[in-house]
């Protein structure tokens, strides 16, 4: 008999819980609620004495201050009651600790059927409240039905004894693990297969797969050890490496490129290969700094000379869009263990976010699986709980509303780690598996969750995606196992380290293998979550928290030993081989025997047909639009647009002070509530070096042309750098890029090759931009099929695709962190500069979108021009002569002398007419144009001469006055445009977003 | 100096993440900071009696799935309870810093009224404005409180971050806190005087404001604002601020804020 423990805290105390379900009801569905109360249950499915249970609800489930609790149901009054618990399977991770803490406390040990599972209830009180509205609050607010299972009682319904039952989450296979041998007689029933165990085989890989497995050498060698046609486990082996998220097919593939303004076709081998690796490898020919990129987990510089840093960045988009907090906190747990399997492993050291969402008030007929602002609430709790659990600072973030991402969101993490230079002598950014070694999979178990997870992913969402794939990252397991790894490396214990993500233990070891040449896998010994997976299932399951690690066998024990003292699950599933053979069993029966080098040849590349028309070939124009009168309405409705407001209520959630290194924190100002332009890191506490990290995206420049996205984007996250103090000689970077699908399809995908050529290009700008520059890409990753099919109002659907996206994140060292500046303007009578030239230069702006309009004056980069403006502004910083510096960014020059002034809580005096322009005529164009390469710094008058000179070869001029009145007043040399109190716009500037905490 | 043979316990492990900064903090102090797991330290590995420091460290132990610090708290009173009241009778030093003063609280260490380490009469609960919070706090630190750590400090500023922050007493209990000045600090506004459960300058809406607490001698003490983070000038929110008027004469270079620091520093000057 289960035994199920209600607990609530005491009725005198605020349930700050229930007020937050309440104001949301209120405010997202005008549903009103007079009061809502919160209960824990804690179901315990194991058998206790009365004693035992008692000493468990009083030791550890209930607060004698704050709490009550009871096994039968709290007798509360409601109107309704809503339950919710998780369905079996999905990982309760509040149920596992509950095990541990039981354990400890009675001293026992759970039987093998026994567990934990928890859930809640929610106690409504409201008279006027219908069965209807409280669905609504059940399905939208309280539950995501791909995990959660919801029971609804009115008061009538409800059995004071009974309660809401006994709800066991328990997973029952009833299977019996099975392993299936494929029949391959055809193509086309290879196919079929494919299609219906969701392989999700490339068509055209299909008779390289059919060849090899019937080449009478590979099929003879296969019968000796009692195998003939491919296994299930073998086919899912092959599915998972050539899908296009672990390979990168897409970024491999062959493009035929044909640009319809010069009239000329290129044909591209790999855009990866061409744009990507070909840069990078000659930049780390220049910089000695670059230590490690384009093969391991993440990309390694050097910090100082006993440090590295390790950097890389990832997105979980399809999982999110499905279950937003799931997704987000798998996401942002799964890219750390990227630096901890990068060399011998790294330390977790900060970590940042991107959301892209639809429109957060979106009111209009589409319905997306998540509305977005239920969406967007779910990623930042994922991310939060999953950053602040972790123990790793979230220094950095941004959001990005558009309605392109109601088809699926985008949800970047992104993870910097620092390891020493040297591991036991040894360089710590090479590893290597040899034979003989112990595969040992390191923290969670395994279980179904998160299979076919890499397939999906490489697919458009569509009502067909298994719902298998959405799972729940367990930061608690995994700080555990990071700080064990860190105490394994630096007792030389690790030779190979690598991470289990997607494609599970086949990536991860086949991976691993290749680097011995060959490996043996006893499925058995993995340890799972429940029976009844198939070996297959084993194999690729993507349940999270796991790390491989090759283990000397003559250091095993120590290496169990140092497990076991942090309460890490550890074991041997295997050994590392020269045999160049892929073998795996399960009780000694074999059940997959392949070459290692299978995958590396033979399969065809994937191609794609590019057609670029530009601009004004697709009909794109400058909107007719004469220049305002009402300037501050203007400025003041600028200000509070969503991409351009505050979004104090996130960066708040997220612990960006852990480890205690901050130097410039994500908000800033006298106020702390302005954002800085890159975060600054102190990663060794002992030294006052530090990291500088920043990140941009600006896809609506792509509605134009998706080259000059790419290199906006890119100068944009250089100016962000270099406004705190980086060094524009040391910036190593990282592309993340979503894009739609870019695969022609007369029907299904008419733009393809519109799509596809906005990739070319935007690659092309990419490697422009890296070389002129001078910033390696340490780390990259793509994400496609950045589509959805939405429910319309008749039954109806429509493919809604995002924009071409690029985020894009630089990192930098510090040589002296006192010398770092913050964009808040500091003191009266300081000088206002700006630095670059502004142009007319609207197209895709966020003044154009405020009318609707798009435009066609895209901003364009001129690196020749850019570069010695940041060399410039770099040497005024190192010279103490900067009180502040801030980079023009969305919204142009008004929107960021207005973050400033807001930022130091001071006054500013400015005349546009100073500013330096290149063909630019009107108001409007000077204080919303989105011209790249410039920046505002103020200067104390003393340091005026010393700054000018610092300036003379480069655009700049003093446009205006700090003031201590703090009125923010613009003017065109003649006519005053703006006055407005800086507080009446810092009020706009929080205003839609500004009730949220 | 004889300071290093000062000897500072930092518990680290089951989710706990502010060890390194705190042992930071200690070494800054002139102490010597060993990082301990909890583990080594209930099978006996690590003896606490090598120890005049012991350090609750900031974190998620078990991830704080039922209730913060509850596990941790278990955990230790069931393994090495008699070992911990015992370290407090010989005359040391205990810190609990967030999740740290979360779980001496749940294990009674604190208040300690009447000599009782065991008794549980306060809590720390979820924040009353409904989420995890990173921001800056100003501190108004009693001056006759009998708190070691704080001596000579009459304000500080430390972040915070937490999402169970608010503490919470029956009225008496918190009374008797004030009346015998165990609450050691206060959230304050910028000006130093009290918040009085203003937002966001008490950032959870802890009764009387109160943001740390010791036990009638002193040597126990718990807050939720974290003064290993404050362990360098660049730490403080406004320092680029506060560098450009010392630039330019408006405020000396000796008139920078205190750093958390100090607080280790007293810590070690009591026991040395």
């Amino acid at each position: 008999m289960p035994h199920r423990l209600e607990i609530t805290l005491k009725p005198d105390l605020f349930d700050a819980e229930g007020q937050g379900i309440r104001q949301k009801a209120s405010s997202y569905f005008d549903i009103l609620i007079d009061s809502i109360r919160t209960v824990h249950i804690i179901t315990i499915d194991a058998e206790l004495s009365d004693l035992q249970r008692n000493t468990v609800q009083s030791e550890i489930f209930t607060n004698p201050v704050t709490q009550e609790s009871s096994y039968d149901p709290l007798p509360i009054a409601f109107d309704w009651c809503i339950w919710v618990g998780y369905r079996p399977g999905v990982k309760d991770n509040p149920g596992s600790t509950a095990v541990e803490a039981i354990e400890d406390v009675l001293g026992i040990r759970f039987k093998k059927d026994e567990d934990v599972y928890t859930s809640r209830r929610f106690c409504l009180n409201g008279a006027g409240l219908t069965r209807s509205e409280v669905e609504l609050i059940a399905g939208e607010l309280l539950s995501n039905d791909i995990i959660q299972q919801v029971k609804i009682f009115s008061r009538k319904e409800w059995d004071v004894k009974k309660g809401i039952g006994y709800n066991i989450a328990k997973v029952k296979l009833d299977h019996t693990p099975t392993v299936s041998t494929i029949p391959m007689d055809s193509d086309e029933a290879l196919k079929t297969v494919s299609h219906e165990r969701n392989l999700a085989l490339n068509d055209n890989d299909v008779p390289v797969i059919r060849a090899y497995f019937q080449d009478p050498a590979v099929f003879a060698r296969r019968k000796k050890m009692g195998l003939s046609d491919p296994t299930d486990v073998e086919l899912e082996y092959i599915s998972q490496a050539r899908s296009d998220h672990c390979n990168h097919n897409t970024f491999g593939g062959i493009f035929t490129y044909t640009d319809f303004e010069t009239g000329e076709t290129q044909t591209i081998n790999s855009l990866f290969k061409t744009y990507i690796e070909t840069p990078t490898l000659e930049l780390k020919k220049k910089k000695d700094w670059v230590i490690s990129v384009l093969w391991d987990n993440a990309g390694v510089g050097r910090f100082d000379k006993d440090n590295y840093y390790v950097i890389t960045g990832e997105t979980h988009n399809s999982p999110s869009n499905m279950e937003a907090y799931g997704g987000a906190i798998t996401g942002i747990v799964g890219v750390y263990r990227d630096p901890m399997g990068t060399g011998l492993g790294s330390k977790l050291i900060m970590g940042s976010y991107g959301f892209c969402v639809g429109d957060r008030d979106y009111k209009g007929a589409l319905k997306p699986k998540l509305h977005p602002r239920r969406l967007l609430d779910g990623v930042i709790e994922g991310v939060r709980d999953g950053g602040n659990k972790s123990g790793i600072p979230t220094g950095f973030g941004q959001v990005t509303f558009h309605p392109g991402y109601m088809g699926k969101c985008l949800v970047f993490v992104t993870a910097l780690g620092l390891m020493p230079a040297k591991v036991s002598g040894k360089p710590s950014e090479t590893k290597t598996t040899s034979p003989g070694e112990l595969i040992v999979m390191c923290g969670g178990r395994v279980g179904k969750d998160g299979i076919h997870g890499v397939t999906a992913s490489s697919e458009t969402f569509s009502a067909h995606t298994p719902a298998g794939h959405v799972q729940i990252g367990d930061p608690y397991t995994q700080k555990k196992m990071h700080d064990f790894l860190l105490e394994a490396r630096d007792a030389g214990l690790i030779p190979f380290i690598t991470d289990n993500g997607g494609g599970g233990l086949s990536s991860s070891v086949g991976e691993s293998a290749l680097l011995s040449n060959g490996c043996e896998v006893y499925l058995e010994k993995v340890p799972l979550k429940y029976d009844g997976l198939d070996q297959w299932e084993i194999w690729i399951s993507e349940s999270q928290e796991r790390m491989t690690v090759a283990v000397r066998p003559e250091d095993i024990d120590r290496f169990m030993a140092l497990s076991k003292k942090h309460a890490v699950e550890s074991t041997v599933i295997g050994k590392y081989t020269d045999s160049g053979k892929l073998q795996i069993s399960y009780n000694d029966v074999i059940c997959a025997y392949v070459d290692m080098d299978l995958l590396k040849s033979g399969f065809p590349k994937w191609e794609f047909d590019a057609e670029w028309r530009p601009a004004d070939q697709r009909g794109l124009y400058e909107p007719i639009l004469a220049e305002p009168v009402d300037y501050n309405a203007l400025l003041l409705d600028m200000i509070s647009r969503p991409n351009i407001c505050s979004r104090e209520w996130i960066t708040r959630q997220y612990d960006h002070e852990v480890q205690g290194t901050s130097v410039i924190k994500p908000l800033v100002g006298r106020d702390r509530d302005v954002y800085s332009d890159a975060t600054v890191i102190r990663p060794v506490l002992e030294s006052t070096r530090g990291i500088v990290f920043t990140q941009a995206l600006l896809p609506m420049y792509s509605t134009i042309d998706a080259y000059h996205m790419t290199t906006c984007t890119i100068d944009e996250a250089v100016r962000r750098m270099v406004a705190v103090g980086g060094n524009p000689d040391h910036i190593g970077g990282v592309d993340n890029f979503c894009w739609p699908d870019i695969a022609y399809d007369e029907k299904k995908n008419p733009d393809g090759k519109f799509k596809a050529a906005q990739l070319v290009r935007s690659c092309k700008a990419l490697s422009h931009m890296c070389l002129t520059y001078g910033i390696p890409l340490l780390s990259g990753k793509d994400s496609m099929y950045v589509d959805g099919h939405l429910p319309g109002r008749y039954g109806e659907s429509h493919k809604v695709s995002a924009l071409e996206t690029m985020q894009f994140s630089c990192i930098g060292v510090i040589d002296d962190i006192e010398k770092c500046v913050t964009m808040d303007v500091k003191s009266p009578g300081d000088l206002v500069y700006v630095l670059g030239e502004t142009k007319n230069e609207l197209g895709g702006s966020e003044y154009y979108d405020l009318f609707g309009y798009i435009g066609i004056n895209v901003p364009r980069v001129d690196p020749g021009k850019f570069i010695p403006i940041y060399h410039a502004l770099y040497q005024a910083i190192e010279k103490g002569l900067a009180a502040s510096a801030h980079g023009v960014y969305r919204g142009g020059l008004g929107i960021h002398l207005a973050m400033m002034a807001m930022a130091g809580n001071l006054g500013l005096d400015i005349d546009l007419a100073k500013v330096p322009a290149d063909g630019v005529l009107r108001n409007d164009t000077f204080l919303f144009s989105e011209s790249a390469g410039r920046f505002i710094v103020t200067i104390a008058p003393k340091c005026q001469a010393a700054f000018e000179k610092l300036c003379e070869k480069i655009p700049c001029a003093c446009i205006g006055t700090v003031r201590q009145t703090p009125v923010f007043d613009i003017s065109d040399g003649n006519k005053n445009l703006i006055s407005l109190d800086v507080a009446e716009l810092k009020a706009a500037w929080k205003r839609p977003f500004g009730d949220l905490i | 100096m004889t300071t290093s043979k000062i000897k500072a316990l930092v518990l680290t492990g089951y989710g706990l993440n502010c060890d390194i900064e705190t042992a930071h903090a200690l070494k800054l102090a002139g102490a010597d900071p060993v990082r301990v797991h909890i583990n080594s330290i209930i099978d006996g590995s690590v003896c606490l009696e090598d120890f005049q420091i012991m350090v609750f460290v900031g974190g998620f132990s078990w991830g704080d799935d039922h209730g913060a610090g509850v596990i941790q708290a278990v955990r230790m009173k069931h393994n090495i309870g008699d070992r911990l009241a015992r370290f407090i009778e010989d005359g040391n030093l205990v810190l609990g810093i967030c999740n740290g003063f979360q779980t001496i609280v749940n294990l009674g260490l604190l208040p300690g009224f009447d000599n009782n380490y065991q008794h549980r009469s306060v809590a720390l609960t979820y924040n009353d404005c409904g989420n995890f919070r990173d921001d800056w706090v100003t501190l108004a630190i009693n001056p006759d409180s009998p708190c070691v750590f704080t001596k000579g400090l009459t304000a500080m500023e430390l972040p915070i971050r937490h999402g169970e922050g608010k503490f919470v007493a029956a009225e008496a209990i918190i009374n008797r806190l004030n009346d015998d000045h165990q609450a050691v600090c206060q959230y304050a506004l910028p000006d130093g005087t009290p918040a009085d459960n203003a937002f966001p300058f008490n950032p959870n809406g802890s009764m009387a404001d109160i943001a740390g607490i010791c036990d009638p001698t002193g040597r126990v003490f718990g807050l939720m604002p974290h003064p290993e983070a404050f362990n360098h000038p660049t730490n403080h929110p406004h320092w680029t601020f506060l560098q450009e008027q010392i630039k330019r004469g408006v405020i000396s270079a000796d008139a920078l804020p205190i750093t958390g620091i100090r607080m280790f520093e007293n810590a070690v000057d009591f026991l040395s």
